[in-house]
């Protein structure tokens, strides 16, 4: 048994593309022996003759969206329309905390995993379904990907070039799937968390629509409260300043800001203007928003004078918020990044080789964390029916409580 | 029925976005949170326009469901107000600006309460070189983690995610962290549980670094190729859409090309490779035949582009500013937008939790304290 965190918690994880696959990935890297369900014949693209292909890039054939989006996991196939797999699939989930699925409202019930029917066979059951707009309104039969999510929701227009009247879209396309498999994550842990006092099961939704947007609080917040659309601000904060990235004398970029009143009288003694303290145009962080093209025009200069390291330095030894332009090749080996395994070079089998991905963000001082590679598609069908055979993990519903 | 977190004590020690956010959340999931503020009060009530009347709205929108108390922390009697209150909980929220004080450190605080799950958020990681920092830069997470190289254009000024996504990632691994180490307890008793915007900006990240481990062809993981321009969406007559194939037949594109009078795209050979790419329109050619779709679009409306897209098969919604999603008839449905009433300034719109929970439903009781504003009540002073 794994040491981590979820030790004992096991996961039915009924899910494809990326949603569903990267919530299920996080419990697992938390210790849940999360089992991904594929079925017998992969679902493939175009093209691909692995699991998951067809998306590329591919690594030997098989998308590497398959094989970063479903590590920390087991493998196994069932065929959900045969009577005896889904009778094993039954059994498995009487030894399930956590059912997970992300398909369209529908395919539930055709496949044999309702809530319905699946708290009958597991009362303790947390049974979490990810949807693209919801269970319900005029939308909730379309089907929701990343990219329309993000210019869907609003997230784009508060990406711009300064000045710009429409916004841009945040081309990292994976962030709005993975963002929406992170509060699955939280809603699944809540509900264990819950199980405990209740000692029951329950039914969760999520939508890719909620969750998003949820990410984008603040601004909604903002645009909620005032009722106008900002133009482009290039890489300065919309409520903060100062708080952009600034040309330096080496023609680098560097990224400062002054989000308090200690900290902003701190950057006027940095960037060596300590008059700036007292001129009544940046008295506030308010003044100074309103304010802000001024301010950019005073700072400019100042930053051009001197290369990236030294305002690395000033700002790093007078702990102020900084940063500098990362990447992935420096990324990838910077001490900081190793320090605390923020990025791994996972090992797989003959086919994938070693698969760079990023590590687990969250650390435990008691119950490390793991990340292992990706099953292939069914790779662990004889482990998990010789144990399910053996009446291995009988129902676990809450955790027997014991005290350390 | 109460939210799943009830019973759970939760003290926030924390400041910006990360931390209050996580804390939040906890409130939202119904346990009863204490935000601890210095005399100054939290960075966050300050951030905003005076012109555009923001008064604070990041502050007012992250910490809702919370009772709040300020302490002077000069004084011993401040500074045990926090221990007596963090000697108690099930739950610190603490992050890294808060570790000045000896006594209010994770391990002072692990060592007076062992129960306690303590999550620590800092602006890079708990260790290396750049382990004191505090987490209220988001920015310089951004930069650093390389997530930025996703807008604008290479060579040209950074241009930053506007959402704080560095911080709000914080707070949301922090709370599902914080939840696992909570299962955990009865195991192993309490711990302390660290996150911070930088590395969950690297995780976030995680598919376009497996797209660089020596993939069968390299140009970038499909919907982000670094060499891609700025995407602004699909221009119709009157607004934008995003627009994709998706799996269509061969007879549902060619009905698709008729209705949008560009049929003669059928032998161009860059659409031939669009359509032979299981990207689709977002593979590495699908942006180079956007102009000849805009061409086509800019004579229908994006009502008119969404009912023929999606009757042909084509999987196509609105490109929204927050006025247009706001008003959507899905958002307005799903009830997504509520006020919260605000005492001295009236409703404040935010969005409803992210959760639907059968059993155990998230709630908005309390809107954000006022600075001590519950200090009689929680502290008895």
């Amino acid at each position: 048994m794994s040491e981590g965190p979820l030790a004992g918690i096991r996961v039915f994880d009924m899910t494809l593309a990326m949603v569903g696959p990267w919530c299920a990935m996080n419990l697992g890297a938390m210790g849940a022996d999360v089992i991904h369900i594929e079925p017998p014949q992969p679902r493939t693209m175009p093209g691909a003759d692995r699991p998951g292909g067809g998306v590329p890039p591919s690594i030997n054939g098989t998308s590497i969206g398959y094989i970063s989006w479903n590590m920390n996991k087991r493998g196994l196939t069932l065929d959900m329309k045969s009577q005896e797999d889904r009778a094993n699939a039954y059994e498995l989930l009487k030894t399930c905390d956590v059912f997970l699925m992300n398909m369209r409202p529908d395919v539930a019930g055709r496949l044999g995993v309702d809530y319905e029917t699946l708290s009958k066979i597991n009362p303790g059951i947390v049974y979490c379904t990810v949807t693209g707009w919801g269970q319900d309104g005029p939308m909730r039969e379309l089907p929701g990907a990343d990219g329309q999510i993000n210019h869907f929701t609003g997230m784009s227009t508060t990406n711009g070039v300064e000045g710009a009247t429409e916004g841009e879209l945040y081309r990292h396309s994976t962030q709005m799937d993975a963002s929406t498999g992170n509060y699955a994550t939280q809603a699944i842990l809540l509900a264990l968390v819950g199980r405990k006092r209740t000692g029951k099961g329950q039914r969760i939704d999520i939508s890719m629509l909620r969750a998003t947007t949820h990410l984008q609080s603040a601004r909604i917040g903002e645009y909620l409260a005032r009722k106008t659309i900002n133009p482009g601000l290039g890489s300065a904060a919309q409520v903060v300043a100062p708080d952009r990235a600034f040309e330096t004398g080496d023609t680098r970029q560097v990224a400062v800001a002054a989000t308090s009143e200690a900290e902003w009288a701190t950057f006027c003694d940095v960037v060596g203007m300590p008059e700036l303290k007292t001129d009544p145009r940046f008295a506030t962080n308010a003044d100074r928003v309103d304010h802000r093209s001024e301010l950019h025009a005073i700072l400019e200069p100042r930053f051009k004078e001197f290369p990236l390291d030294y305002w690395v330095l000033q700002f790093r030894r007078n702990k102020l918020p900084y940063g500098w332009p990362m990447r992935w090749d420096e990324l990838r080996y910077h001490e900081q990044v190793r320090a605390n395994g923020y990025i791994n070079l996972v090992p797989s089998n003959a086919f994938w080789g070693e698969v760079w991905t990023g590590g687990a963000p969250y650390h435990f001082s008691k119950t490390p964390t793991t990340w292992f590679t990706t099953p292939e598609i069914g790779e662990h069908n004889e482990d998990i029916l010789r144990e399910l055979a053996a009446g291995r993990g009988a129902a676990t519903p809450a955790p027997a409580k014991q005290e350390a | 029925m109460t939210g799943p977190l009830f019973g759970y004590k939760v003290v926030e020690l924390a400041e910006g976005v990360g931390g209050p956010y996580a804390a939040m959340q906890m409130g939202d999931a119904g346990a009863d949170v204490v935000k601890v503020e210095r005399a100054e009060g939290d960075r966050a009530r300050g951030w905003g326009s005076k012109t555009a009347g923001d008064y604070g709205i990041t502050f007012l929108v992250l910490n809702r469901n919370k009772r709040g108390v300020s302490v002077d922390l000069s004084t011993q009697a401040g500074v045990d107000a926090v221990k007596k209150l963090t000697d108690s909980a099930d739950v610190v929220i603490h992050d890294e600006g808060w570790s000045d004080h000896p006594d209010l450190s994770v391990d002072a605080i692990m060592a007076r309460n062992p129960q306690a799950v303590v999550l620590n958020i800092s602006e890079f990681g708990p260790e290396g070189p750049l382990a004191e920092y505090p987490p209220y830069g988001e920015l310089g997470a951004q930069m650093a983690s390389e997530a930025i190289m996703s807008l604008g254009v290479p060579g040209q000024p950074p241009v930053r995610i506007g959402v704080d996504l560095g911080t709000m990632y914080s707070g949301i691994y922090g709370l599902s962290a914080t939840c696992a180490a909570l299962i955990a307890r009865d195991r192993v008793g309490g711990q302390r549980v660290d996150v911070s915007p930088f590395g969950t900006l690297i995780a976030m990240r995680s598919t376009l670094w497996a797209a660089l481990s020596n993939p069968d062809e390299w140009w970038g993981f499909h919907l982000d190729s670094y060499m891609k321009p700025p995407d602004m969406g699909y221009h119709t007559k009157d607004g934008a859409v995003s627009f994709t194939l998706g799996r269509m037949t061969r007879e549902q594109r060619d009905e698709l090309y008729k209705d949008f009078q560009m049929e003669w795209v059928k032998d161009d050979p860059m659409f031939q490779l669009v359509d032979t790419d299981p990207a689709g329109s977002g593979s590495r050619y699908g942006w180079k035949v956007k102009p000849v779709w805009e061409k086509a679009f800019s004579k229908f409306s994006t009502a008119e582009v969404l009912e023929i897209g999606r009757r042909h098969g084509a999987t196509t919604f609105e490109k929204n500013n927050y006025a247009q999603m706001v008003e959507h008839p899905q958002v307005k449905h799903v009830g997504m937008v509520t006020t919260v009433e605000q005492p001295g300034l009236g409703p404040v719109g935010q969005l409803i939790p992210p959760w639907d929970f059968s059993e155990t439903p998230a709630e908005i009781r309390l809107p954000a304290p006022r600075l001590g504003e519950h200090n009689a009540e929680v502290l008895g002073a």
